[in-house]
């Protein structure tokens, strides 16, 4: 297998919708970004791979068709990812196998979405007509007459880890504070869709239930439209791109990837409900292939949909003790960026999570969330030579999809 | 007519409008929709849907590991290289796996049905290694609230009367609420429960809390005067006429409301609509300083009878904040 390195990464400005572009415009202003952020040509790129998560967001059911020869990958092998909210992370799974199985020596790994382009007649708002489509992701034998939706089914998962773990994700102090700290990142990132907000603790507590008693209406990721690019190089080539860039190359160390039974139960290979399996498999198994532990990663970019789910996640990932995930707050293990302001590097023993704001703060277009992610870690590993960083992603019912990826500053 | 997979209402003016853009320019946008009908097979799924019809739960047991699969989703074990699995009659009772999620915002399709409640139930509770049946969840103590369908509870399986063949033609309700008598019947069917008039939960009568009630009904008679100068609130009351009963640890009052006006009467009418249970008074107070009473039923601080009740509260969650912009 061949090393694979990043080396270029580019964004379109986060929004809740724009009117000004279609998802045709949007997918070329991030091919366009990453190409020039790498300073390399259409012609230099051997091919690319979409991450689109659902058809009917874009009005389309093969929308990748029509970005090939809009975004000038034209005549260039092309596939498309979709896997729920991990279709950002799967997508960028399948570019980086495609460097390091030698087929192609540059690969373009592009996300995006259109969603709020969806409209419900009923409300004439277009956040139901959204929620809906999203619930289209459950089976419409079971699942889905019974009124699934994306939050009920992460907070399902929550709740059945607070049955198992008592006391740890409970506390809504603990959850606002994080959210707070999550804010101020977010104030940091130029593209970030809430960049201009201020969200304190006490309007968390104070904001309107979803789901008693973990989701209140500022727990909740955004819907975002957008699009982001990550170009994806074998060694020869990343290191030819490095020097006419002057940028370092970012390697990729270790992948790893779970998807959990789409059934619930007990026993055998169903899903347990009170854990996140999928985020826990992923990241042993990137861990392994990378050589490292949770210890020497200090920077995390985590596909935070919930902030209760960010909290059972990291524990999956083996930065806290499951059942004591708050002290990521209680012990100051989640770095604060007003001490590090934008060079520093994290103390010993603390982690940067979510610089980019996150999907709570930052942007959440589900296609290319984790190319979002995964542009803000490089960013930040380079400005503040962090060495190991990773990017999670998770999706589908009850969070049964995840995926992990450790990145190496050269 | 019959009921329609697509409601008449879902649905847009063919055409185009403009949109203004954050650049300040006008953009087009334009009307459509992407929706499909389908006649979507069961398939292999049938069996078990078939069986819902005629009141049964089955699901599907190995024939090499002996793991139970309910719903039957497939009768090929995916954990013994695809073994034949065979029918087994499930019994109607279960317990709730883990603690359920109550909706309250559904998606546009539910929108209606909230505030519902979904989970996981644990039916084949003999074998070591079992799925469990996604299912609606029902109490028949008024609408679902934070504590009752909690992890480990022993649930009833009750069949819809009239059965299509759909997972919605069953739900479970907690077995303790289930009469006695009826435990064991199987069949069980959802016109042998009440859901229509849930008892009222008990009080708990707390001296301590009669000055909160009795600072309440102050507020709630200054609110009365506020909205007869408040054009936001008026509008909120227009065409509504309600008699609600409230009953709290401190006192109970009436609200009226009729003829764009809201009126307090210290006590629980002999008429009412509906009467709603709050063991602390407080929870109006908070109302009124632009707190909401949705998510009170939310954290499980205001008992509600039925859905009606609950589609009701967003007009008086509104009232605060109309008057507040008014500047009254």
């Amino acid at each position: 297998m061949r090393r694979v390195g990043l080396v270029g990464a580019g964004i379109t400005d986060c929004r809740s919708r724009w009117v000004e572009a279609t998802y045709w415009n949007l997918f070329q202003q991030a091919t366009k970004a990453t190409l020039e952020d790498a300073k390399v040509t259409t012609d230099e790129v051997d091919s690319v791979v979409y991450g689109i998560y659902n058809d009917i967001f874009e009005h389309q059911a093969i929308p990748e068709s029509s970005l090939t020869g809009i975004i000038g990958m034209a005549h260039k092998p092309g596939v498309r990812v979709t896997s729920g909210g991990a279709t950002g992370f799967y997508a960028m799974r399948a570019a980086i196998m495609e460097v390091a199985s030698g087929y192609s020596d540059l690969v373009l790994c592009i996300g995006g979405e259109k969603a709020t382009d969806c409209f419900d007649p009923v409300s004439k708002t277009q956040t139901p007509m959204v929620i809906d489509t999203i619930a289209k992701s459950w089976d419409p034998f079971f699942e889905y007459p019974l009124g699934a939706t994306a939050s009920d089914s992460y907070m399902q998962v929550c709740m059945a880890y607070n049955d198992n773990y008592p006391n740890d994700i409970t506390d809504p102090e603990i959850r606002a504070t994080i959210i707070e700290m999550l804010c101020r990142q977010g104030n940091r990132n130029p593209y970030g869709q809430r960049r201009d907000e201020k969200v304190t603790k006490q309007q968390v507590l104070e904001s309107r239930w979803i789901i008693a008693p973990f989701l209140r209406l500022l727990e909740v990721c955004m819907y975002t439209e957008g699009a982001g690019g990550l170009l994806f190089a074998s060694e020869e080539k990343a290191k030819e791109i490095s020097k006419r860039t002057g940028s370092p190359i970012i390697w990729i160390k270790g992948v790893g990837a779970a998807n959990e039974s789409y059934n619930p139960g007990r026993g055998g290979l169903y899903k347990p409900l009170h854990r996140i399996e999928s985020d826990r498999i992923a990241a042993e198994r990137a861990y392994k292939m990378a050589g490292v532990t949770p210890k020497d990663i200090q920077l995390v970019e985590l596909h935070d949909a919930f902030i209760a789910q960010f909290m059972v996640t990291m524990g999956e990932l083996g930065f806290v003790p499951i059942g004591k995930t708050r002290d990521l707050v209680e012990k100051h293990i989640m770095a604060d960026i007003r001490e590090l302001g934008e060079n520093e590097h994290p103390k010993k023993g603390q982690i940067l999570i979510n610089p980019s704001g996150g999907l709570i703060f930052g942007g959440h277009f589900v296609g290319g969330s984790n190319m979002f992610s995964t542009w803000s870690l490089r960013r930040e590993m380079i400005n503040r030579s962090i060495r190991y960083g990773l990017v999670h992603g998770t999706g589908a019912i009850n969070a049964v999809f995840g995926g992990a990826v450790v990145f190496e500053l050269e | 007519m019959s009921e329609m997979v697509l409601r008449p209402e879902f649905n847009l003016p063919k055409g185009t409008s403009e949109v203004l853009g954050k650049d300040g320019k006008t953009y087009l946008q334009f009307n459509s929709s992407m929706a499909t009908l389908y006649q979507q097979t069961y398939g292999e799924h049938s069996r078990f849907f078939l069986a819902l019809r005629d009141a049964k739960l089955i699901g599907s047991k190995c024939t090499q590991c002996g793991q139970v699969m309910v719903s039957a989703a497939t009768w090929n074990c995916p954990f013994c290289n695809f073994a034949e699995m065979k029918e087994v009659v499930l019994p109607h009772k279960g317990i709730l796996a883990q603690t359920a999620p109550i909706t309250i915002f559904p998606s546009q399709s539910f929108i209606g049905q909230a505030p519902f409640c979904r989970g996981y139930v644990d039916i084949a509770t003999q074998e070591k290694v079992a799925s469990f049946l996604p299912s609606r969840l029902r109490t028949t103590t008024g609408i679902p609230r934070p504590g009752v369908f909690v992890k480990g509870i022993e649930l009833k399986l009750v069949f819809k009367d009239k059965r299509e063949g759909s997972i919605l033609d069953i739900f479970w309700v907690p077995m303790k609420e289930i009469p006695k008598k009826l435990r064991n019947k199987a069949p069980l069917f959802e016109s042998e429960l009440n859901f229509e008039n849930p008892k009222l939960p008990k009080l708990k009568i707390n001296k301590n809390l009669k000055p909160v009630y009795v600072k309440l009904l102050q507020s709630l008679n200054e609110m009365s005067l506020k909205v007869l100068k408040s054009p936001r609130a008026q509008k909120d009351l227009a065409g509504k006429k309600y008699r609600i009963g409230v009953k709290t640890g401190g006192g109970d009052f009436t609200f009226i409301i009729e003829k764009n006006k809201m009126k307090v009467e210290p006590k629980v009418a002999k008429k009412t609509d509906f009467v709603i249970v709050a063991n602390n008074p407080k929870t109006f107070n908070d109302w009124i300083n632009d707190g909401s009473l949705t998510d009170a039923v939310i954290e499980g601080k205001l008992w509600l009878p039925s859905r009606e009740a609950f589609i009701f509260l967003p007009m008086l969650d509104r009232l605060p904040r109309s008057i507040r912009r008014d500047g009254v």
